[in-house]
C-alpha cells in the first residue's frame, strides 16, 4: 500500500466532505456538527494534520449524509472561513463549493454587550453585520459595537 | 416608508442637511402659523430613563407644532415594571399615537421598536450608543456659529467611553468631512477603538490628551461631557475621575475669540459657573436650539414641509 492511501481516510460512497480545513480549525466543526439534530447518529469520520500543498497541514471530515442544513453550513464559515464543502455522489465530487461568512447573520451569534437590547429582549434575535471580512469584525445592528467574529459564542 | 431616526450611520451628509435647512425654516414661521402643522397628530414619548432636556424639548416641540403628547416619564411608571415586555408596550403604543418616541438605558432598543412598529421611531438615546437628535442639534448649534461645519476643530471632552452624545456627533462631523479631532480623557474613559475605525474615504487623525489645557488654543469648538456616574459598572472607577476635568473662566483668557464651549448637559462640575458669563458659552444657547431641532425633526417624520 502506498504511504497516500495510507494517509487518507477511506473514501465514502455519498455524502459531504468539509476540506482544507486549517490544522486544529477541525475540532471546532465537528462540535458544530454534533450540535446539529440532523446529524445525530450520522457516520462522521475525522482526521487531522494531513499534509497540504495550500495550507501546509489540514484536518478534513466525512460526513455520510447527503446535505448539511444552511445554519450549519453558516455556522461552519464562521469558526473556519474558506473550508471546501464537497458534495460526493458514486465516489465522485459532484459539488465543491468555498463557504465564507454571510454578509448578515441572523441568530448565529451571541452579542457579548450585556448593554445591549438582544440580551435583554426574551425572543430577539441578533443581527450581525460583516463589516470587515478580512479581519473578521462583525457589527451588531442594535447597540452596533464591533466584534472580531471568534469572540463571540455561537447561538445553538 | 416610514421615517425613523435611530441612528447617524443611517443617515448621509445630505439627509443632516435637510434636518439643518428644515430647523432653519421653523425659526422664520410665526408660532401661530407653526401651531397648525401637527394639529391632530400625537406623539407618544416613552422615556424608560430620566431626562429634562430631551424629554421636554420633544413635548415642547410637539405641543408649538400643534400636536399632543401622552407618555411616561419612568419606567416605574409603566407596566413594563409589571413585567410586561418592551415589544408589547410598543404594540400597545402604537394604537394610541402616530410617533414613539424612546430613551432607554439599553443599547438597540429604538432600533428594535423601528423593527416592529409600524409607526415612526424616534431614538432619544438608547444607553450608551446613539442619541441622533442631540446631535442634530449639536451640528445646527455648530452651523449657527460657523457656518460650516468642514474644517473646524473640535475638542471632546471627559466621558468619551460611555458618552453616547459624542459617539453620535463624532460619526456626523466624518460625514461632513471633518478630519481631525482632539479627544481629551482620562485613561479609563478614552474613545472606544471601533469609534475611530469609521469608513470615511479619507484619512482621519486624532489627537488624543489627558490635558484639558491643550484644547484651548487649538480648538474652534470644545463639547465638554458629564462624567456619567450611573455608566460606570464600579463606583470607585468613577470616584477616580469624576472631578479630572474642569473648564473655568480663568482658563479660557488663552482662548481664541471665536472658541465655542459646548455641552449637552446636564452638567455637574465640568464647567466652572463663571465660564457662563464669557462670550464662549454656547450650552444653554445649544439646549435652546434643541427646542427648533425637535420641531424640525417631527415636521420630517411626518414629511410636513414648510
Amino acid at each position: 500500500m502506498s504511504d497516500k492511501k495510507i494517509q487518507m481516510i477511506p473514501k465514502i460512497r455519498s455524502g459531504i466532505v468539509i476540506d482544507h480545513i486549517p490544522a486544529g480549525d477541525g475540532v471546532h466543526i465537528l462540535e458544530i456538527l454534533e450540535r446539529d439534530p440532523a446529524l445525530k447518529n450520522v457516520p462522521i469520520t475525522f482526521g487531522m494534520n494531513y499534509q497540504s500543498n495550500k495550507l501546509g497541514a489540514k484536518d478534513m471530515l466525512k460526513i455520510q449524509k447527503d446535505d448539511l442544513c444552511e445554519r450549519t453550513i453558516q455556522h461552519i464559515s464562521l469558526v473556519s472561513p474558506g473550508v471546501t464543502i464537497k458534495r460526493i455522489r458514486d465516489f465522485e465530487v459532484v459539488e465543491k463549493v468555498s463557504v465564507q461568512p454571510p454578509h448578515e447573520m441572523v441568530n448565529l451569534l451571541r452579542c457579548l454587550n450585556p448593554g445591549c437590547i438582544t440580551q435583554n429582549e426574551p425572543g430577539l434575535k441578533t443581527r450581525f453585520i460583516l463589516t470587515d471580512p478580512k479581519k473578521n469584525l462583525v457589527t451588531c445592528v442594535y447597540c452596533e459595537r464591533e466584534f472580531s467574529i471568534h469572540e463571540l459564542s455561537p447561538i445553538v | 416608508m416610514k421615517r425613523d431616526l435611530i441612528s447617524m450611520h443611517d443617515l448621509t451628509a445630505e439627509d443632516i442637511q435637510l434636518y439643518l435647512d428644515t430647523a432653519a425654516r421653523v425659526e422664520t414661521v410665526s408660532l401661530k402659523d407653526r401651531f397648525q402643522l401637527l394639529q391632530g397628530k400625537i406623539m407618544a414619548s416613552l422615556f424608560f430613563e430620566a431626562s429634562t432636556r430631551t424629554r421636554l424639548s420633544f413635548e415642547a416641540a410637539m405641543y408649538r407644532l400643534g400636536g399632543n403628547v401622552i407618555g411616561f416619564a419612568e419606567q416605574a411608571a409603566t407596566s413594563v415594571s409589571k413585567g410586561e415586555s418592551f415589544s408589547d408596550t410598543i404594540h400597545t403604543v402604537e394604537s394610541y399615537s402616530d410617533v414613539i418616541v424612546i430613551r432607554h438605558p439599553k443599547e438597540g432598543t429604538s432600533r428594535h421598536a423601528s423593527q416592529i412598529s409600524y409607526l415612526p421611531v424616534i431614538n432619544a438615546g438608547d444607553g450608551t450608543n446613539q442619541h441622533p437628535t442631540q446631535t442634530l442639534l449639536d451640528l445646527y448649534t455648530i452651523i449657527k456659529n460657523f457656518q460650516k461645519i468642514e474644517g473646524l476643530r473640535i475638542a471632546f471632552v471627559g466621558d468619551l467611553k460611555y458618552s453616547r452624545t459624542v459617539h453620535s456627533l463624532l460619526q456626523a462631523l466624518m460625514k461632513f468631512r471633518v478630519n481631525e479631532f482632539m479627544l481629551v480623557s482620562p485613561d479609563s474613559l478614552r474613545l472606544p477603538e471601533y469609534l475611530k475605525r469609521v469608513e470615511t474615504g479619507f484619512p482621519v487623525t486624532f489627537v488624543e490628551t489627558k490635558d484639558l489645557e491643550d484644547a484651548i488654543p487649538y480648538a474652534d469648538i470644545i463639547y465638554m461631557t458629564r462624567i456619567q456616574r450611573e455608566r460606570f459598572p464600579d463606583q470607585i472607577e468613577y470616584e477616580k475621575v469624576k472631578d479630572a476635568f474642569c473648564l473655568n473662566a480663568g482658563m479660557l483668557k488663552k482662548a481664541p475669540e471665536q472658541l465655542k464651549v459646548l455641552h449637552p448637559l446636564p452638567r455637574v462640575n465640568e464647567i466652572a459657573p463663571d465660564v457662563d458669563d464669557t462670550p464662549h458659552a454656547e450650552y444653554f444657547r445649544q439646549a435652546k436650539n434643541g427646542l427648533i431641532m425637535r420641531q424640525a425633526i417631527l415636521l420630517n417624520v411626518f414629511e410636513v414641509t414648510i
